[in-house]
C-alpha cells in the first residue's frame, strides 16, 4: 500500500469519526450553522480525497452525502432524524469500504450495488426534502424556485424512468418480435438449467457520457459470453441534420452467461446506468413458428398430459417424437413439442412446466410459460392447477366408465384429423427445394394414418394423388385429396365439441403482467416510500464487535519530545552505572559487585539504545514533506522567469528526523530558487549553447549510513570561479595571495562565505535577505554540511549532508586546563600526539606537518581565552585533535583525550544562548555538565 | 485516418474514435446512398454506432470480427 493511500485511510477515519460526532451534536442543536458548515467541510474534504483514488463506490456515496449536506447547510433541506440516519449509514458504508481497502487494497465488486442504493436513497432524501421546501417557498413567497425541480417534475422524472425501464423489459421479453432464435434460446435454457446464471443486462449510458471519455459500446463489448445482444436508440431521431452526435441516446441490451462479479466489475463506474437481472431458465422457453389451428389435436394433448402427470416420461417423449416426425418442423406446435422434449430431457421431474407447455397446444396461449407455471405452482395439486375447471383424471375416469371403445376410436379419429390437417399445412406452405420430399412424406403419413384408422379404401386414392403430384411437381393433387378428406368429417371445432373429453375453453386466465425475471437486486427505496423502510443498512459501527481500530496514532509532538527528553535522562542515568561499578571496586573494594553491575549495565544499555532508536523512528519523516512543494514552486518561478524547467525528484521516501526536515525547508527553497534564477538559462540561451531548451533540475535525497545527502543538480550555466574570486577579493573576503592560490572548487564554495553577495548575482527573486551564507549557517546549525561543485557551462551540483537525527550526539571528551569539553565526533578527523620538536612556526602561528600536509595548530586554552599553556604529556608530546572545519584540517591542541560518549545535546538557552563557540551542554553519567564545543565557531 | 471517405463509400479501419462521429454524420447526410465498409474495422466508438443507428446506412462489407458484426445486426436490411 502506498504512503498516500495509507495517509488517506488514516485521515479518513478521523473524518468519519468527526462526521459521526458532528451528526450527534447536530441532533442536539439542529439549527447550528457552524456545526452544519463544519460537517459539510468534513464530507467535502473526504469526498475530494477519495477522488484521488480509484474508489468510485466510495466517492459516489460521499458525493451524494456532500450534496445533501450542502442542501442542509443552505437551508434547502430541513434537518431531520431520518437524514442523520441516512448519513450515518452512508458513513458506516464508507467505513466498511475503508476496512476492505486496508485489508485487500481494493473495493470488492459486490459493494457497487450497495453504493448505488445508498446514493439513491440519499438523493431521494434530497429530492424529497427539496421538493418539500420548494413547496413551502413557493407557498409562502410566491416565488418558484428555478434551480430545483418541483415535486411534480421530480415525480414525473422518476415515474418516467421506472415506466421506461418496465417497457424495455416487456419489449425484450414478452413481445413476439423478441428475436431469440430457437437454437440460441435452447442454449440459454440449457445453460440456465445446468447451473449458469443468465443475466439480462440493459445499459443506458447517460447522455453526456461521451464527454466523460466513456465508450459505452466498448464497455458493452467487454462483457464475456454474450449470447444475444441488441442496440437501440431511445428515441427516433426526428431530424438527422440536427442530431447531436455527442449526446448518447443508446441503449444496449444483452443476454450473457457472464457472472455477476464480471458484470459488476465491467460496470463499476456506471452501476446506476445498468440494470442487471438474472433470468430464470423458463423464460427462454418460448416456442415460435407458424401457427396452425389443428396441428395437434386435443386428445393427443390430453394423453400427453396424463402421461406426464403420471411421470411416464418415456411414453410421453416417445409419443412426442412420433408426433414431431409427423408434423412440419416450422410449425409452432412442433416448436412446443421440441421444447417439451428438451425440458423432459433436462428437467424430467418438472411436470408442471411440461404440462403447462403441452397445454398451450390447446389454449394457444402465448403468454410466458413462467407466469403460467408460477400462477399454478401457488396451488398444490398439479393436475388440478393444470386444468382447474375440468380435472383431467376425473374426466378420463368418467368416460372410461361410459365407453372404452368409443373413447379410443374417437381419440384415434381426432388424432387422424389432426395429422391430416397438419399435412394440409405442410402442403400449403410455400414451395421450396424440398417439395418432392415433402410430397412423399405427406403421402406416407396419410397412408399410415389411414392404415391406423382402418380406412384402407382411401389408400389407393392417396397413392394416385401422389403419382399426380410427383408428375406435376405440384402439391395440388395431394392437397385436394387432403381437403376432400377433411371435408368429409366434422370440422375440428365439431371434433372438439363432440369429443368425449370436454376441453376447457380457457384453461389459464392470465392474471397479471408477466413476471419473467427474478429480481436479483433488492428493490431500493422507491420515491414516495419512507426511506428507512427500504434503504439498506450497514450495521452501526458502534454495535460492531470487530471494529477495526486505526493502526495509526496521531500524537502531539510535545509528547514525543517529552519522551525524547525522558530517554535522554535514561541514557544519562544508565551512563552512571559504569561509574558506580568503578566506585564499587576502587572505593569499596567489592570486585564481584562491580562485575555484576557491569553485566546489568550491558542489559540496560541494550534496552535503552533500542528505545532510543524506536523513539527516533517515531520522529522520522520522509523528505517528501518538503519536496512536495517544489513542483508547484518550480512551475511558478520558471513561468515568472520565462524558463522551461523539468523538475525531477528522487528519493522522496528517504527519512530523517522531523527537526532536520523542518530546518531544511527554508535553505532548500532558497537553493532551488537560486538554481532557477542563476543556474538555468533562458530557453534561447540554452539552445544557442547546444543544450535542450528545457532545463533540468534534479533534487535527490539519499541516505548514506547515518546521514542524509540531498543534492540539487541543475544543468545550467554553472558558476565561473574567476568571477567569484574577483567578487570575493573585491569584498575583501580573500586576500591577494589567496586569489592566486585557491583552487576553482574552493573558489566556488566562496559563495557560502558570509557577506558574499553582489548586486548582479542576487536578484529580487533569490535575494530575499537570505544569502548562501545563511543557507550554510542554517544547515550547520543542524550539524549538516553544505558544498557546491560546478562546471562552467555544464551545471552546478549543490549538496547538503545532514545527520539522520539530532537527538543523540556522539562526542569525544577532551581535557584542557583541568576541565572537560566535548567535541562532536563527526568533526574529528584524528587524534595525534605531536612531539614538541615537530612544531614549527609560520607567521607566528604554530603548525606541524601531518602526512605531508601542513596543519595549523591552535591551542584550545587560547581559543577559550584561558591564560594557560597547554600541558604536554610525559614524553613532551601535545595531544592534538585534528578537526575538519569548512573542508580544511585544523589541529586543536588540548591537554588530554578521554573517551567518547553518546549524549543528548541540549542547546543553551537564556543568556548562555548567545555564547559563541559552544553548541550546547549535556549531562554526564556522574552528574557533571559537559560543555560541547563548536569548533566552527571557535576557530 | 480511421475513416477514409471515398466517392460513395466510407471505409472504416481499426479503431474509429469518438472524434469521427461528427464528420461521419455529415458525410452520411451528404451522401444518403453512401455505403460503409467495415472490413478492417475492429471497434467503433459508441458515438459512431449511434450515428449508424440513426442513419442506417447500407453496409457494403461487414466486419471480420463476428462479435462486432453481431452487435451491428441492427443495420441489416
Amino acid at each position: 500500500m502506498n504512503a498516500l493511500l495509507e495517509q488517506f485511510l488514516s485521515e479518513s477515519r478521523d473524518f468519519l469519526q468527526g462526521i459521526g460526532e458532528k451528526l450527534m451534536q447536530l441532533e442536539a442543536e439542529p439549527e447550528s450553522i457552524p456545526l452544519m458548515t463544519e460537517l459539510f467541510r468534513f464530507v467535502h474534504t473526504l469526498k475530494g480525497n477519495s477522488g484521488l483514488f480509484d474508489f468510485p463506490e466510495m466517492t459516489r456515496v460521499l458525493h451524494a452525502s456532500e450534496d445533501l449536506m450542502d442542501a442542509v447547510r443552505h437551508g434547502r433541506v430541513n434537518y431531520s432524524q431520518e437524514l442523520t440516519d441516512q448519513l450515518l449509514d452512508a458513513m458506516d458504508f464508507v467505513g466498511i469500504l475503508m476496512d476492505e481497502i486496508e485489508s485487500t487494497g481494493r473495493i470488492g465488486n459486490h459493494h457497487a450495488t450497495n453504493s448505488v442504493e445508498l446514493t439513491k436513497s440519499l438523493r431521494d432524501l434530497l429530492a424529497q426534502s427539496t421538493a418539500h421546501s420548494d413547496e413551502q417557498i413557493s407557498a409562502s413567497q410566491g416565488i418558484s424556485n428555478i434551480d430545483h425541480p418541483s415535486v411534480d417534475q421530480v415525480l414525473e422524472e422518476f415515474t418516467a424512468v421506472e415506466v421506461d425501464l418496465a417497457q424495455e423489459i416487456t419489449v425484450g421479453f414478452s413481445e413476439p418480435t423478441f428475436d431469440l432464435k430457437e437454437d440460441v434460446a435452447t442454449a440459454l435454457y440449457r445453460a440456465a438449467i445446468e447451473g449458469s446464471s443468465v443475466f439480462w443486462v440493459e445499459y443506458i449510458p447517460e447522455p453526456e457520457c461521451f464527454f466523460k471519455g466513456e465508450d459505452p459500446f466498448y464497455l458493452s463489448r467487454q462483457i464475456p459470453a454474450v449470447l444475444w445482444c441488441h442496440t437501440r436508440l431511445q428515441h427516433d431521431i426526428a431530424s438527422l441534420a440536427e442530431m447531436d452526435v455527442y449526446s448518447s441516446q443508446l441503449t444496449f441490451q444483452l443476454l450473457t452467461l457472464a457472472t455477476q462479479e464480471e458484470l459488476d466489475d465491467i460496470f463499476r463506474y456506471v452501476p446506476d446506468q445498468v440494470m442487471r437481472r438474472e433470468i430464470s431458465a423458463l423464460a427462454f422457453v418460448k416456442p415460435g413458428g407458424i401457427e396452425s389451428d389443428n396441428a395437434v389435436d386435443d386428445d393427443f394433448v390430453s394423453r400427453l398430459l396424463e402421461w406426464l402427470n403420471e411421470g411416464d416420461v418415456e411414453r410421453a417423449s416417445h409419443s412426442i417424437r412420433t408426433m414431431l416426425e409427423l408434423s412440419a418442423p416450422e410449425l409452432w406446435s412442433s416448436s412446443v413439442l421440441r421444447w417439451t422434449l428438451l425440458i423432459i430431457e433436462l428437467e424430467p421431474s418438472n411436470q408442471p412446466v411440461q404440462c403447462a407447455l403441452i397445454n398451450t397446444l390447446r389454449t394457444h396461449d402465448k403468454t410466458d410459460l413462467v407466469s403460467l407455471v408460477q400462477n399454478e405452482s401457488s396451488d398444490d395439486i398439479v393436475s388440478e392447477t393444470l386444468l382447474p375447471e375440468v380435472p383431467l383424471t376425473n374426466t378420463l375416469d368418467r368416460h372410461d366408465e361410459v365407453s372404452d371403445d368409443l373413447s379410443i376410436d374417437s381419440g384415434l379419429m381426432t388424432g387422424f384429423y389432426v395429422v391430416v390437417n397438419a399435412q394440409k399445412v405442410v402442403l400449403s406452405s410455400p414451395p421450396s427445394a424440398w417439395l418432392v420430399g415433402r410430397i412423399k412424406s405427406v403421402a406416407a403419413t396419410l397412408i399410415a394414418v389411414h392404415h391406423a384408422t382402418h380406412q384402407l379404401h382411401e389408400i389407393e386414392q392417396i397413392q394416385e394423388a401422389l403419382q399426380h403430384s410427383l408428375a406435376d411437381h405440384s402439391p395440388k393433387p395431394l392437397l385436394e385429396l387432403v381437403e376432400h378428406i377433411l371435408n368429409q368429417v366434422p370440422t375440428s371445432d365439431e371434433i372438439v365439441a363432440s369429443a368425449p373429453v370436454a376441453i376447457p375453453v380457457e384453461v389459464h386466465p392470465v392474471v397479471e403482467e408477466t413476471v419473467v425475471i427474478e429480481e436479483v437486486i433488492e428493490p431500493t427505496a422507491k420515491f414516495g416510500r419512507r426511506v428507512e423502510d427500504a434503504s439498506p443498512h450497514f450495521g452501526r459501527r458502534a454495535e460492531d464487535a470487530n471494529t477495526t481500530v486505526s493502526k495509526t496514532l496521531k500524537v502531539d509532538q510535545e509528547k514525543i519530545d517529552r519522551l525524547m527528553n525522558l530517554i535522554g535522562e535514561m541514557v544519562v542515568a544508565k551512563n552512571a552505572l559504569p561509574y558506580l561499578a568503578n566506585r564499587a571496586e576502587s572505593v569499596f573494594g567489592v570486585r564481584d559487585l562491580s562485575r555484576e553491575i557491569k553485566a546489568q549495565y550491558a542489559v540496560i544499555n541494550r534496552v535503552a539504545e533500542e528505545m532510543q532508536d524506536t523513539i527516533m523512528q517515531v520522529r522520522m519523516m520522509p523528505v517528501s514533506f518538503i519536496f512536495q512543494r517544489f513542483p508547484r514552486m518550480v512551475r511558478d518561478i520558471s513561468r515568472k522567469l520565462g524558463k522551461e524547467v523539468e523538475l525531477v525528484l528522487e528519493g522522496e521516501s528517504t527519512e530523517a528526523d522531523k527537526n532536520i526536515i523542518e530546518a531544511l525547508s527554508d535553505p532548500l527553497i532558497h537553493i532551488v530558487r537560486n538554481s532557477l534564477d542563476h543556474g538555468l538559462e533562458a530557453p534561447d540561451v540554452r539552445v544557442a549553447a547546444g543544450k535542450n531548451a528545457i532545463g533540468k533540475l534534479l533534487i535527490r535525497a539519499t541516505q548514506e549510513s547515518d546521514r542524509v545527502l540531498i543534492e540539487i543538480i541543475d544543468d545550467g550555466r554553472g558558476i565561473n570561479p574567476d568571477v567569484i574570486k574577483q567578487k570575493a577579493y573585491e569584498k575583501g573576503l580573500i586576500d591577494e595571495s589567496a586569489l592566486e592560490r585557491i583552487s576553482d572548487e574552493e573558489a566556488v564554495n566562496l559563495v557560502f562565505a558570509a557577506g558574499f553577495s553582489t548586486a548582479d548575482v542576487i536578484s529580487d527573486l533569490s535575494g530575499r535577505g537570505v544569502g548562501m551564507d545563511v543557507v550554510r549557517s542554517a544547515v550547520e546549525r543542524i550539524n549538516g554540511t553544505v558544498g557546491i561543485e560546478s562546471e562552467v557551462g555544464k551545471g552546478t551540483r549543490l549538496y547538503l549532508s545532514l545527520p539522520l537525527s539530532m537527538a543523540v550526539t556522539n562526542v569525544m571528551i577532551i581535557e584542557s586546563n583541568q576541565q572537560i569539553f566535548g567535541v562532536p565526533m563527526d568533526m574529528v578527523v584524528e587524534t595525534v600526539r605531536v612531539p614538541r620538536a615537530q612544531l614549527s612556526s609560520i607567521k607566528q602561528k604554530q603548525t606541524t606537518v601531518l602526512r605531508g600536509r601542513i596543519v595549523p595548530l591552535l591551542s584550545l586554552n587560547e581559543l577559550l581565552a584561558l591564560p594557560f599553556e597547554q600541558v604536554p604529556n610525559e614524553d613532551d608530546e601535545f595531544a592534538t585533535l585534528v578537526v575538519r572545519v569548512h573542508g580544511e584540517h585544523v589541529g586543536i591542541v588540548v591537554d588530554d583525550f578521554r573517551e567518547t560518549v553518546d549524549i543528548i545535546l541540549k542547546p543553551m538557552t537564556g543568556i548562555l544562548g548567545g555564547l559563541g563557540g559552544f553548541s550546547g551542554a549535556a549531562l554526564l553519567g556522574d552528574g557533571s555538565v559537559l560543555m560541547v564545543l563548536n569548533p566552527r565557531e571557535l576557530i | 485516418m480511421a475513416i477514409e471517405y471515398k466517392k460513395s463509400l466510407a471505409v472504416l479501419t481499426d479503431f474509429v474514435g469518438v472524434e469521427e462521429a461528427e464528420n461521419l454524420l455529415q458525410w452520411l447526410l451528404k451522401n444518403p446512398k453512401g455505403k460503409i465498409n467495415l472490413a478492417g474495422c475492429v471497434h467503433i466508438h459508441a458515438a459512431n454506432l449511434q450515428v449508424f443507428m440513426a442513419v442506417k446506412p447500407q453496409v457494403s462489407v461487414w466486419p471480420a470480427d463476428e462479435e462486432l458484426k453481431r452487435w451491428l445486426t441492427i443495420l441489416e436490411k
